[in-house]
């Protein structure tokens, strides 16, 4: 048995390590891989994987709506990284190719949809292009706007197994060594990134890039100007959710940010005041762009983003000792 | 004398009287050369702390000399033979400086005539007797190049660019080819003030500063500024783009031109192309290699430059703030980025060379022959 000063004096480190520990939440790059990324790659796996699942059993659009949504929620929770496996062989391209203003997608799903079902073998069906597969492709395939010319329930498969295959690979290759990459970032022999200032850099450019993308194209591309609004543009219209597809970035983004440090306090306000915005907006797929009361009601979420950029590049950026690159921010 | 100096007969006049002189200098004291520099493989401009540098790097990354500038820099140039660097100022640029490396001394300061801006490039003659800038008219963009004399650094005279808004240029057969990246910006603040009708092109001047050829792109890419060039010896011209149409088509931003014919574009595959964020800041050429940079990608891709299949896409590197692009004399290239690394690039990737805590690389790494 210990003599009673010396468990004292344990117990006291032990409450004072815990009193140091408690207010200091740890938080950096490394807690970003491990409590927002590699559950959000784990979570797309899954969703896509029921999705395929789902198909086997029927293709018909109430049924399958359930596990569609949730597949591309779950993307939607992780379209914002584009980096390490998921930009090999264009995957996330090949989940989500979205805007495709020359309708190329279309086009060459068509092509599937009416030609040889070899094509559709999952080997092959890897092949054909990014625009004709994923998310996109099966909103085509369960919400057409015009009759389809052919069975879709062949090609809905192949889709939805193709997806599954990509989220599964993009899953495989983050926890088979991309992650330990990220998280020993700077240390030597780590050939990927030179300092832990890079990985905590490519993080934050991470947030930045998908706020600008955000505001240019998920709410820009259907605002148009007012002279020509655009509803048309609006993503994932067909199947109602070009309002939910932001909530579910923004919310997502917020995580990001609060997994990389707890002291932003604007930046999170700012995704808190975007986020009430868009829950008090009663319009899921921007269809009010055309018409002037409605379409400020956008213009004003737009703004709340893109001074949401704003605040997480003057707050969040300093607070990680990061900022967009000397170059990428002022190109020539 | 103007640019009358450039004609044949004078010109091989003053190639040998300089000769002659020369080498009666050589008698007497050594001749300034790029020896005297540490014979530097690169120049690069730098933010360093809170200030802007000019450094001269071994083909290791070394830093072997560097020097200040007094604002930003964007690009440089080295004469043929002098160690003098002239150092561009970012676009619209108020200076250039001329420094000679050998002395870490300023060797001449200059100022674009009135209503006339840099823009960010600049070329010296084959016999390093003309320094050619990149030029813009203030009000309207209208592109020019500016012609120095280099001993006392003199504006001799001044030539069309033949098109708006030139960006970088490059010496080809005693004349120069000119990426006029067709973008007019108004002169105060750089906002593009045409995108909806600009319409760049290359252009190749002759020796006495006419235009002898001049291409544009087809309509669709009209809005892809053509911005940089790299040029090889067998007359093969290398182009890089910055679209400014709508961000969601990845259009090409390699092209290749042989005077003479029409330029091919090289596109990435679909898989690809997005990466660059339809931005290619800095191209350079070795052998059968051609690299391109996107700083806003955080990407470099190099293509083929190879007899058989020149501009087929060859592979896709990541990393952050890719910059400066220049050909490595052990093959491959150079990459610069705006984290203070240096890494070589070659086909199979990216290893560092060196880096350097609290610098950021500008856009472009200059290669010295």
């Amino acid at each position: 048995m210990l003599p009673r000063p010396q468990i004292t004096r344990t117990l006291t480190a032990l409450t004072l390590a815990l009193t140091l520990a408690a207010p200091v939440a740890r938080a950096d790059y490394p807690e970003t891989v491990r409590d927002h990324i590699l559950p959000g790659y784990q979570r797309l796996a899954e969703a896509t994987a029921a999705l395929a699942t789902a198909t086997e059993a029927s293709c018909a659009t109430e049924d399958l709506a359930p596990a569609y949504h949730a597949a591309y929620d779950a993307w939607m929770g992780m379209q914002h990284l584009r980096f390490g496996p998921v930009e090999t062989d264009g995957r996330a391209l090949a989940i989500l190719y979205w805007p495709d203003p020359k309708g190329s997608g279309a086009r060459a799903q068509m092509a599937l949809l009416t030609g040889d079902p070899a094509k559709l073998a999952p080997e092959v069906f890897a092949e054909q292009s990014v625009a004709a597969r994923g998310l996109p492709a099966l909103e085509r395939l369960l919400y057409p706007d015009q009759a389809l010319p052919a069975d879709p329930c062949p090609l809905i498969r192949a889709t939805a197994a193709d997806l599954a295959q990509t989220a599964a690979t993009v899953l495989a290759e983050w926890q088979g060594g991309y992650a330990d990459q990220v998280i020993t970032a700077g240390e030597a022999g780590n050939p990927l990134f030179q300092t832990r200032k890079e990985a905590r850099q490519l993080m934050f450019t991470q947030i930045a890039t998908a706020l600008e993308m955000l505001d240019d194209q998920r709410l820009g591309r259907p605002l148009g100007t007012p002279e020509a609004p655009r509803p048309e543009r609006a993503e994932a219209r067909a199947s109602g959710r070009s309002a939910r597809n932001v909530v579910l970035a923004l919310t997502a983004l917020r995580a990001m940010a609060q997994s990389l440090t707890p002291d932003a306090p604007k930046t999170d306000a700012g995704f808190a005041h975007a986020l009430d915005l868009l829950a008090a907006l009663q319009d899921p797929v921007f269809a009010g762009v055309a018409e002037p009361n409605a379409r400020l009601k956008v213009e004003i979420i737009q703004q709340a983003v893109a001074h949401l950029r704003e605040l997480a590049l003057g707050e969040l950026g300093p607070e990680l000792d990061v900022g967009l690159g000397f170059n990428a921010a002022d190109g020539d | 004398m103007s640019a009358l100096g450039l004609t044949p007969r004078m010109g091989i006049e003053m190639t040998s009287r300089r000769r002659f002189l020369a080498g009666l200098a050589a008698l007497a004291l050594p001749c300034p050369s790029w020896a005297d520099a540490g014979s530097p493989a690169f120049l690069a401009a730098a933010k360093v702390d809170e200030g802007y540098r000019l450094f001269g790097l071994a083909a290791t990354g070394e830093a072997l000399f560097s020097l200040p500038l007094p604002a930003r820099g964007h690009a440089a140039t080295a004469h043929p033979q002098r160690p003098l660097a002239v150092a561009f100022a970012r676009r619209p640029g108020t200076y250039a400086l001329v420094i000679d490396c050998a002395k870490g001394a300023l060797a001449a300061r200059l100022t674009p005539p009135e209503g006339r801006q840099f823009n960010g490039h600049g070329a010296f003659s084959a016999d390093g007797a003309v320094l050619y800038t990149s030029e813009v008219v203030a009000e309207g963009s209208a592109g020019r190049i500016g012609l120095w004399d280099s001993h006392d650094f003199r504006r001799i005279g001044e030539w069309d660019s033949g098109g708006i808004g030139p960006h970088d240029i490059r010496l080809w057969d005693q004349g120069l080819i000119v990426a006029n990246g067709g973008i007019e910006t108004d002169p105060g603040d750089r906002t593009k003030l045409n995108l909806d009708r600009m319409r760049p092109n290359l252009a190749r001047l002759d020796r006495a500063g006419r235009l002898a050829d001049v291409v544009e792109l087809p309509g669709e890419y009209r809005q892809n500024s053509i911005r940089h060039l790299a040029l090889r010896g067998d007359g093969l011209i290398a182009f890089a783009m910055q679209w400014e149409g709508d961000p969601a088509e990845a259009v090409p931003l390699l092209g290749l031109w042989r005077p003479g014919s029409a330029p091919v574009l090289c596109p990435a595959p679909e898989t690809e192309a997005p990466r660059m964020k339809g931005y290619a800041g800095s191209i350079a050429l070795n052998g059968s290699e051609i690299a391109l940079t996107s700083a806003k990608g955080g990407v470099a891709m190099l293509f083929s430059a190879g007899l058989d299949d020149a501009g087929a896409f060859l592979a896709t590197h990541s990393r952050a703030d890719a910059s400066g692009v220049a050909a490595h004399s052990g093959g491959g290239f150079v990459l610069s980025d705006g984290g203070g690394g240096l890494s070589r690039l070659t086909f199979d990737g990216l290893s560092p060379l060196r880096r350097e805590d609290g610098l950021a690389w500008d856009n472009h790494l200059i290669a010295l022959r």
